[in-house]
C-alpha cells in the first residue's frame, strides 16, 4: 500500500514545516544591530524573513501543485485512499479546496516575507506556523469525521491565534489575538458540545454515519433521537458560522483582522474562512442531506438563506462607513462570505451546481482578497502604513502600479467584468437562480451595488483626491516578494475573468462524477 | 495609364481636402500640418462613403464581408488602452498621437460597414466559443440600426479625444488610457448579440468614464463620479438578475444553456417573470438614456465631466441605452414592452420633453442647460421607438445620431468658452458676437440643428418620431395628444435655447472680462468643422441614413408585432408557463446553428421516438 503519493498535498506541506521549523531554529539569526542593541532578545531565525518566506511560498504551491497532480491521476484511480476514510476523505472537493488553502497559505507567505523586515517584526515563527496553520486547513477541508474535523479546526486556528499576536509589543496586536482566541474556543467548544450530541443520538462519529442514522429518522426501528440531532446541527452550524465570521458571530472579525499583521490578516481572511466554508460544505451536504433537512420547510436552508441576507447587508453597509481600508477589507470579508452562504443555500434544489459555485468563488474570493490586502502591504512602508483611506489619497499619481493593482483587485472584489470577482458572483448567483431562489439572488446582486461603493471610495481616493497638505502619506515599499504575490494575483484575477473555463468545469467535475 | 488617371481623378475631393487642412494658416510644425491634412481627408472620406456606390452593385457578387472587422473595430481601442499603459507617462505627444492613430484607423475601419448595402439581418457577423460549458459565446454583428450607432461612436470619439487634448494637459496618460478603453467598451455593446458579452461590455464602460469625471471635473466631481457609477450599477445589477433568470428558464425549456441574444428572444417567460424581467432591463437601459425621473444623474455627471467627457457621454454612452431598448426590450419582451409603451411614452412626454425642457430653461449655468436638452432630445427618442412603428423607430434612431452630433458640437461649443473664461453661467456673459464672430456663426448654427430648424438634421428626427406617434397603434386613443404635445416640445425647445442664446451672444458687451476673448482657434475648428458638415449632409439627405436602416427598421417593428402577438397568445393560453416560439423569420435567423446541441440530441430522440414506438 502506497499512500505517499495519494496524501503528498498534505504530505508535502506538513514535512515542509518540520524542515522549515529546523532551518528557522538552527539557522543563524541576522538582526540589524544599530535597530535592535543588545538589550533585544533574538528570536531564532530574525531576520531571515526573505528566505525563510521564500521556503513557505515553495512548500505551499508545491503543496498546490501536488494537489492538482493527484486530481489529474483522480481519486477513484487511488483505492489507497480508501484505507483513510473516513477520518480524511480525499475527493476532488477536498483536492480542489486544498489548492486553494495552498495558494492562499502561499500568499501569505509571500506577502510577509516582505511586510514583516519592513515593519520591524522579522521574526522567523510566523512561516512555520503558516504552513502548520495551512496543513491543519487542509485536514479540516478533507475530513470525514468529526474527531477529525475538530483535531484539523484547532491545528489551523491555534497556528492563526499565535499569527495575531506576531507583534507583541501592541496592545492592538494582544486584544486581536486575545479576542479571537476566546471567541473562536467558545465557538470549538460549541462545535464539540454539538458533536457530542450528535454522537449520542446516532451512535456515529463519522459523517456518513450520521447522514445514514439521520435518513433513518421516522422509519420504523429508528431509535434516533431527532430533537438531539436538531440541536446538534444548530451547534454545529453556530460554530462553522463562527470561523467563516457569518453575521451575528462576527463580532471578533473586524478587530482581529485589524489588530494582526496584515500577512495573517490575509491568511485570516483567505485559508481559514475558506476551509471553513469547505468543512461547513462537507458537514452540511454529507450529514443533514437528507431531503426533509433539505427542503425549504423544515431544513436548514432557510436559516442559512437568512444568515446570508443578514452577513452581506449588515457587514456591507458596516463596511462602507469605515475609516480604515484594513478594517473596509475585513467587513468586505464577512460580506463575501454572505455571498458564499448564497451558493450554500443554493445546493437545496441544485447539489453539483450549488457545490461547485461554492468552490470556484472561494478560488475568485482568494485570489482577490490575498491580492487586495496585498495591495494594501505594498502601499506602505516602515512608520508611513497604509491605514485609512486619506493615506491612500492621491496614490494613482505618487506610485500608478501600486494603485492599478489595487485597482484591479477592488474591482474584481467588487464583481466588476473581466475579472474573476464577477465570474465567482455569477455563478453563485446562477446557482441560486436555478434553485428558484430568486429574491436571494436579487438581494445578493443588490448587495454588490452597497459593496461596490466602498470598494468604489478606495479608487475615488486613490486617483481622484490630492493628499491634504501636510497629512502623513503612505510610502509604498519596495520588496520583490509583494511585487511577486501581486504578478500572480494580478494574472490569476485576469484569467479567470477572461477565461475561467478550466477551472470552472473542474469545479464542476468535482461534485458530479 | 487610363485607370491611374481614372483614379487620380476619383481621388481630387480627397486631395483636397488634405491640402485645405495641411494649408490652414498659423501652424507650427509640420506634423501637425499633417495630421490635420488626414483630419480633412477623413472627413472628405466619411461623408463620400456615405452615398451609395452604383458600379459595385452587382446581385451575383455581394459584396465581401469581413469576418473579423468587428473585431478589429472593437478590439484595437482595447488593445490600444493595454498598450498606453505600458508607454512612458512622460511625453505626453507620444501617448496623444498614439491615441489619435488608433482612434483614426479606428475610424476608417467603420467606414468599410458602409461599403455592404444594409440588408435585413445580421452582418459582418463572428462566432467563437467562449465558455461553451456555460452556454456563453463571443458573438458580434451588426444590422442597419446598429451600423449607425458604431459609426457613430467612431467618428464622435476621436473629435472628442482631440477637443479634449486641448484643454487638458495634466495625467495625459490616464486621459488617453480611458478613452480608448470606453470607446472599444462602448462599441463592444453596440456589436454583441450574446447577453454576456454585452453586459461584460455594458460594465466595461464605467469605470474608464468614471476615470473622466474624476480626474478631470469641476468641484463636485467626486459626488458626480458616484452617483454616476452607482445609478448605472444599480440598474445594470438588476438586469443581470433577469438575464440569469432567463437563460435559466431557457435551460429548462430548451434543454440548453445559452446566452445568446437570437436563442433567447424566442423565450416568452411566464407573465408575472415576464413583466419583471422587462422591468429590470427597462430599469437598466431607462437610467443609461436617461428618462425622467431616473436622469438626476445626468446633469450632475455632465456639469462635472470635462468636455471630452461630456462629448462621449452625450453623444455615445446615452445612446447606449435607448440603442440597448430597442435591440433588447423590444426584441425579447415585446409583449411587456407592448403593455408599457403607451404609459411608459406619456412619461416620456411630461417627464422628458416637456418637463425637462422647462428646467433647462430657467438654468443659468449653460451646460447644465445642454444637459437638460439632452434629457428633453431623448425623450422624442424613446417615444420614437415607444410609438412601435416604422417612422417612429427610424425617426428615433436618426434622432440619436443627431444628438449626436449636435448635442457633441454644443458641449464642445460651451468648452470653448469655459477654456477662455472658466466660468460657464449665462449671466457673465452677453454680446460675444461681437467679439468672437466665428465662435457666435457656429453656435447659432448647431443651436438650430438642435431646435430642429428644417434644412439641418434635427428636423428630419423630430418630424418623423411625431408622424409616427399620430399613427401610432401602440400608443392607442392617445397618440394624436401625446404627438401634439411632443411638437409642442419643439416650441419650447427653441425658447430655452434661443433665450440663452440671445442673452449670451446679443446685446451690448456689458461685461468687461469678455472684450478680449480669443475667437475659434485651429484646433477647435478643426473638431467642430466635420460636425457641422454632418449637421447639413443629415439634414438634406437624411435618404443616405434612412435607406440603410430601412429593412432593419422595418424588421424590427414587424418582429415587435408578431412576438406581442405570440406573446398575447401564450398568455391567453396558460400564462404560467415559459414556451419557447418557434424560430421567427427575417432578421432573427442569422445563419449559423442556433441550437448547439440539435446535431447531438437528434440521434437520441429519434431513438427516444423508435422506443415510444415500441412500448406501444
Amino acid at each position: 500500500m502506497n499512500l505517499l503519493f495519494p496524501l503528498s498535498p498534505l504530505l508535502a506541506v506538513g514535512f515542509g514545516a518540520l524542515l522549515l521549523m529546523l532551518a528557522e531554529a538552527f539557522g543563524k539569526p541576522q538582526v540589524d544591530k544599530e535597530l535592535h542593541g543588545t538589550e533585544h532578545i533574538v528570536d531564532a531565525g530574525a531576520g531571515r524573513s526573505g528566505e525563510l518566506g521564500l521556503g513557505a511560498a515553495v512548500i505551499l504551491f508545491a503543496g498546490a501543485v501536488l494537489s492538482v497532480a493527484v486530481w489529474m491521476v483522480g481519486p477513484q484511480n487511488l483505492p489507497e485512499l480508501k484505507l483513510l476514510e473516513p477520518w480524511l476523505v480525499m475527493d476532488r472537493v477536498a483536492l480542489f479546496m486544498s489548492f486553494v488553502l495552498c495558494l492562499g497559505g502561499a500568499f501569505a507567505a509571500l506577502l510577509a516575507g516582505g511586510y514583516l523586515p519592513e515593519h520591524n517584526i522579522d521574526r522567523g515563527e510566523f512561516f512555520p506556523l503558516v504552513i502548520l496553520a495551512t496543513f491543519g486547513a487542509q485536514v479540516l477541508a478533507a475530513s470525514g469525521d468529526l474527531l477529525s474535523l475538530f483535531i484539523g479546526l484547532e491545528t489551523m486556528s491555534l497556528g492563526v491565534y499565535a499569527l495575531i499576536g506576531l507583534r507583541r509589543g501592541s496592545p492592538r496586536a494582544a486584544e486581536a489575538s486575545l479576542k479571537y482566541f476566546l471567541l473562536g474556543s467558545f465557538a470549538a467548544a460549541l462545535m464539540l458540545f454539538g458533536a457530542a450530541l450528535l454522537y449520542g443520538a446516532t451512535g456515529h462519529t463519522d459523517l456518513k454515519g450520521i447522514g445514514e442514522a439521520v435518513a433513518s429518522i421516522g422509519q420504523p426501528g429508528s431509535t434516533v433521537n431527532a430533537a438531539l440531532v436538531v440541536l446538534g446541527l444548530v451547534l454545529n452550524l453556530a460554530g462553522l458560522a463562527f470561523k467563516v465570521s457569518a453575521v451575528p458571530f462576527h463580532m471578533w472579525t473586524p478587530d482581529a483582522y485589524e489588530g494582526a499583521p496584515t500577512p495573517a490578516t490575509t491568511f485570516m481572511a483567505v485559508a481559514v474562512k475558506t476551509a471553513a466554508f469547505a468543512v461547513m460544505m462537507r458537514v452540511l451536504l454529507t450529514s443533514f442531506g437528507d431531503e426533509r433537512l433539505m427542503s425549504w420547510g423544515t431544513g436548514w436552508p432557510p436559516v442559512l438563506a437568512f444568515l446570508a441576507i443578514l452577513t452581506m447587508t449588515v457587514a456591507n453597509l458596516i463596511a462602507g462607513r469605515q475609516e480604515s481600508v484594513k478594517r473596509m477589507l475585513a467587513y468586505s470579508s464577512i460580506a463575501h462570505a454572505g455571498y458564499v452562504l448564497v451558493g450554500l443555500v443554493a445546493t437545496m434544489r441544485a447539489p453539483a451546481e450549488g457545490q461547485a459555485s461554492v468552490m470556484f468563488y472561494l478560488l475568485t474570493y482568494t485570489v482577490s482578497t490575498a491580492g487586495a490586502f496585498g495591495a494594501l502591504i505594498l502601499c506602505g512602508s516602515r512608520g508611513a502604513e497604509a491605514v485609512s483611506y486619506e493615506d491612500l489619497a492621491g496614490l494613482g499619481k505618487r506610485h500608478p502600479a501600486a494603485a492599478l493593482a489595487f485597482t484591479v483587485f477592488l474591482l474584481s472584489l467588487a464583481g466588476m467584468p473581466p475579472t474573476a470577482g464577477f465570474f465567482g458572483k455569477l455563478y453563485i448567483f446562477r446557482a441560486a437562480m436555478g434553485s428558484e431562489l430568486y429574491l436571494l439572488a436579487v438581494l445578493g446582486l443588490l448587495n454588490s451595488l452597497l459593496g461596490a461603493y466602498y470598494y468604489l471610495r478606495v479608487i475615488v481616493f486613490m486617483y481622484f483626491r490630492e493628499p491634504a497638505p501636510g497629512a502623513p502619506l503612505a510610502v509604498p515599499m519596495r520588496s520583490g516578494m509583494v511585487t511577486g504575490a501581486l504578478v500572480i494575483a494580478g494574472f490569476l484575477v485576469l484569467a479567470l475573468g477572461i477565461a475561467p473555463g478550466t477551472p470552472l468545469a473542474m469545479a464542476l467535475g468535482a461534485v458530479s462524477p | 495609364m487610363n485607370s491611374l488617371s481614372s483614379s487620380l481623378v476619383q481621388a481630387w475631393p480627397y486631395a483636397a481636402a488634405f491640402a485645405v487642412g495641411a494649408l490652414i494658416p498659423r501652424r507650427e510644425s509640420k506634423f501637425e500640418r499633417f495630421a490635420l491634412g488626414i483630419v480633412g481627408l477623413l472627413a472628405a472620406a466619411f461623408i463620400s462613403s456615405m452615398w451609395p456606390e452604383k458600379a459595385v452593385e452587382n446581385a451575383a457578387a455581394p459584396p465581401m464581408e469581413w469576418d473579423q472587422l468587428l473585431n478589429l473595430i472593437v478590439f484595437l481601442p482595447i488593445v490600444g488602452a493595454v498598450a498606453i499603459l505600458f508607454m512612458p507617462r512622460q511625453s505626453p505627444q507620444l501617448l496623444r498621437r498614439v491615441t489619435m492613430v488608433i482612434l483614426g484607423l479606428d475610424f476608417i475601419a467603420s467606414l468599410w460597414l458602409l461599403k455592404v448595402p444594409m440588408t435585413d439581418g445580421w452582418h459582418f457577423q463572428y462566432v467563437r466559443e467562449w465558455l461553451p460549458g456555460f452556454g456563453i459565446r463571443y458573438h458580434v454583428a451588426v444590422d442597419g440600426i446598429s451600423v449607425w450607432l458604431v459609426i457613430l461612436s467612431t467618428f464622435t470619439t476621436p473629435l472628442a479625444a482631440y477637443a479634449s487634448f486641448g484643454s487638458l494637459k495634466k495625467r495625459t496618460k490616464d486621459l488617453c488610457f480611458s478613452l480608448l478603453l470606453l470607446h472599444g467598451a462602448m462599441l463592444g455593446a453596440f456589436v454583441s448579440l450574446d447577453l454576456f458579452l454585452f453586459y461584460v461590455f455594458w460594465e466595461l464602460m464605467l469605470v474608464p468614464m468614471l476615470i473622466l469625471i474624476g480626474i478631470w471635473g469641476g468641484v463636485e466631481k467626486i459626488k458626480a463620479s458616484y452617483k454616476f457609477f452607482l445609478y448605472t450599477m444599480a440598474g445594470s445589477l438588476l438586469m443581470l438578475a433577469a438575464i440569469l433568470y432567463m437563460v435559466w428558464t431557457h435551460e429548462q425549456v430548451a434543454g440548453y444553456v445559452t446566452f445568446d441574444y437570437l436563442a433567447l428572444s424566442r423565450l416568452v417567460l411566464p407573465q408575472t417573470a415576464a413583466y419583471l424581467c422587462f422591468a429590470a432591463f427597462a430599469l437598466a437601459f431607462l437610467i443609461k438614456v436617461p428618462m425622467f425621473p431616473l436622469h438626476t444623474w445626468l446633469p450632475d455627471a455632465h456639469v462635472q465631466a470635462p468636455t471630452g467627457g461630456s462629448v462621449i457621454l452625450a453623444a455615445v454612452l446615452l445612446k447606449l441605452g435607448t440603442y440597448a431598448y430597442i435591440r433588447f426590450c423590444m426584441g425579447m419582451f415585446a409583449g411587456p414592452a407592448y403593455a408599457a409603451a403607451a404609459n411608459l411614452a406619456g412619461v416620456a412626454i411630461g417627464g422628458g420633453i416637456l418637463y425637462a425642457a422647462l428646467v433647462a430653461w430657467k438654468q443659468t449655468d449653460i451646460k447644465k442647460l445642454i444637459a437638460y436638452s439632452s434629457v428633453a432630445h431623448l425623450g422624442f427618442v424613446m417615444l420614437g421607438l415607444f410609438t412601435g412603428t416604422e417612422a417612429g423607430i427610424a425617426g428615433g434612431v436618426l434622432q440619436m445620431v443627431n444628438h449626436g452630433i449636435s448635442t457633441g458640437a454644443l458641449f464642445i461649443l460651451v468648452g470653448v468658452i469655459y477654456d477662455r473664461r472658466h466660468t460657464r453661467l449665462v449671466s457673465e456673459f452677453g454680446g460675444l458676437a461681437k467679439v468672437m464672430p466665428i465662435y457666435t456663426a457656429c453656435f447659432v448654427l448647431i443651436t438650430m440643428s438642435s431646435i430642429g430648424v428644417p434644412g439641418t438634421n434635427g428636423f428630419v428626427g423630430e418630424f418623423m418620431v411625431i408622424m409616427g406617434s399620430f399613427t401610432s397603434s401602440v400608443l392607442g386613443s392617445h397618440g394624436k395628444l401625446q404627438g401634439g404635445l411632443a411638437a409642442f416640445g419643439v416650441i419650447l425647445a427653441a425658447v430655452y435655447m434661443l433665450s440663452m442664446v440671445q442673452k449670451t451672444f446679443f446685446g451690448p458687451l456689458s461685461n468687461p472680462k469678455n472684450k478680449h476673448l480669443k475667437d475659434l482657434n485651429v484646433r477647435e475648428t478643426v473638431v467642430l468643422a466635420p460636425l457641422i458638415a454632418m449637421v447639413f449632409v443629415l439634414g438634406l439627405f437624411p435618404n443616405l441614413f434612412l435607406d440603410r436602416m430601412k429593412s432593419s427598421v422595418s424588421g424590427v417593428t414587424a418582429r415587435f408585432m408578431d412576438s406581442t402577438r405570440e406573446f398575447r397568445n401564450a398568455m391567453d393560453t396558460n400564462p404560467d408557463r415559459a414556451v419557447l416560439l418557434p424560430r421567427l423569420s427575417g432578421a432573427l435567423s442569422s445563419g449559423y446553428p442556433e441550437d448547439p446541441k440539435k446535431q447531438t440530441e437528434a440521434p437520441e430522440s429519434a431513438t427516444a421516438a423508435l422506443d415510444k414506438e415500441s412500448a406501444q
